[in-house]
């Protein structure tokens, strides 16, 4: 698990989410640790497309065994405006999600940014 | 006389464009300013006191400290944000309609409609309400809104900020270019405040947006603790 997440300071990717934390306005963002960010790769097993939030859940290969995540995003109303789609990633998909993790430790994040395995990359703000 | 029809001319695009610009007809008599559009906050600030400071009441104090946005939020249970809140700390877009009887406000999310009634005074013994009742006319250029009748299930901001029943808002809200809308807030509720906030919001244009669906309940993941 230790090799597919990354912590470090994360000034740069604060300023970028000024905006797109407002996407996560249904709750407040105390539970994540906004200081930090967390970098996780994974196999994509469901997409809800749904609000308050959409979620993309992820089995992450660990050394010992398979840690399930739960990756959150903003409304598909913002969502769809910052370019994604109900089909924007599907099972089986193989992808890195950027983020700041939950404080308590869970397998939860909540993102900023997507890689997709071709490189490219898409983000949850709303230009 | 041609130099005569340039500055016509001229004069003419000039007005067809402050019209087209600001989308307005001021050289129509009773035409109001156009408000209308999809609008969105163009900085997001959950806080109306991000640094703390408050004037509370006592009253106030004792309620914000029982708040905590992790867990007794009513947006968390899906609740409306209200009035002012949506107005004032909420990240999502909302949508001006413009009527001669009305001024009709949609929403995004949680998705709300505030109705300001153009022509008529508040109702006496008004049942409380999420969005109040709210009156508007015009003062030049600028929308007076004027709304009471809260219940006080709402915060004023994502960060708790208590309101009674008493709570009577006052929004001066003007175009102040074709892009942006500006709000200015003055919440009076000598219940929960020793004096007035006053605070202003700026919105930004969003051409070509619409208003989406947002069923706050679909998927809802986060647990309300309040009462």
């Amino acid at each position: 698990m230790r090799n597919h997440l990354l912590v470090f300071p994360a000034t740069a990717v604060l300023l970028l989410l000024s905006f797109a934390g407002a996407t996560y306005a249904h709750h407040a963002n105390a539970s994540f640790d906004m200081t930090n960010s967390a970098t996780v790769k994974g196999t994509v097993t469901g997409f809800d497309w749904t609000n308050p939030h959409a979620y993309i859940y992820l089995d992450v290969k660990g050394k010992d065994a398979v840690e399930k995540w739960s990756v959150e995003m903003g409304s598909i109303g913002m969502l769809a405006r910052a370019g994604w789609r109900r089909d924007t990633v599907k099972p089986g998909d193989e992808i890195t999600v950027i983020g700041n993790r939950a404080k308590d430790g869970k397998t939860f994040l909540r993102l900023s940014k997507l890689v997709f395995s071709n490189g490219q990359e898409l983000t949850t703000t709303v230009q | 006389m041609r130099k005569y029809l340039i500055f016509s001319a001229v004069a003419a695009a000039m007005l067809a464009l402050s019209s087209a610009t600001f989308g307005q007809d001021t050289t129509r008599p009773g035409a109001v300013p156009d408000i209308s559009g999809v609008w969105l906050v163009e900085n997001f600030q959950p806080r109306l006191f991000p640094n703390g400071g408050a004037p509370f009441t006592p009253w106030a104090e004792m309620k914000f400290k029982a708040t905590d946005p992790q867990t007794n939020d009513p947006n968390l249970a899906c609740l409306p944000m209200g009035v002012p809140r949506f107005m004032i700390a909420a990240p999502y877009p909302m949508e001006i309609l413009q009527m001669p009887t009305r001024v009709i406000i949609i929403h995004e999310g949680p998705q709300m409609m505030r109705q300001i009634y153009m022509n008529r005074q508040h109702p006496k013994d008004l049942d409380p309400t999420y969005s109040g009742d709210a009156i508007g006319k015009w003062e030049g250029d600028t929308l007076v809104v004027d709304t009471i009748g809260f219940n006080d299930k709402t915060w004023l901001d994502g960060g708790g900020l208590p309101h009674s029943e008493k709570m009577h808002v006052v929004e001066r809200i003007r175009r102040t270019d074709h892009d942006t809308l500006v709000d200015t807030f003055t919440i009076d509720d000598p219940m929960a405040y020793t004096k007035p906030i006053t605070a202003q919001q700026v919105y930004k244009l969003k051409p070509g947006w619409e208003i989406q669906e947002y069923v706050c309940e679909e998927n809802n993941k986060y647990t309300y603790q309040g009462k």
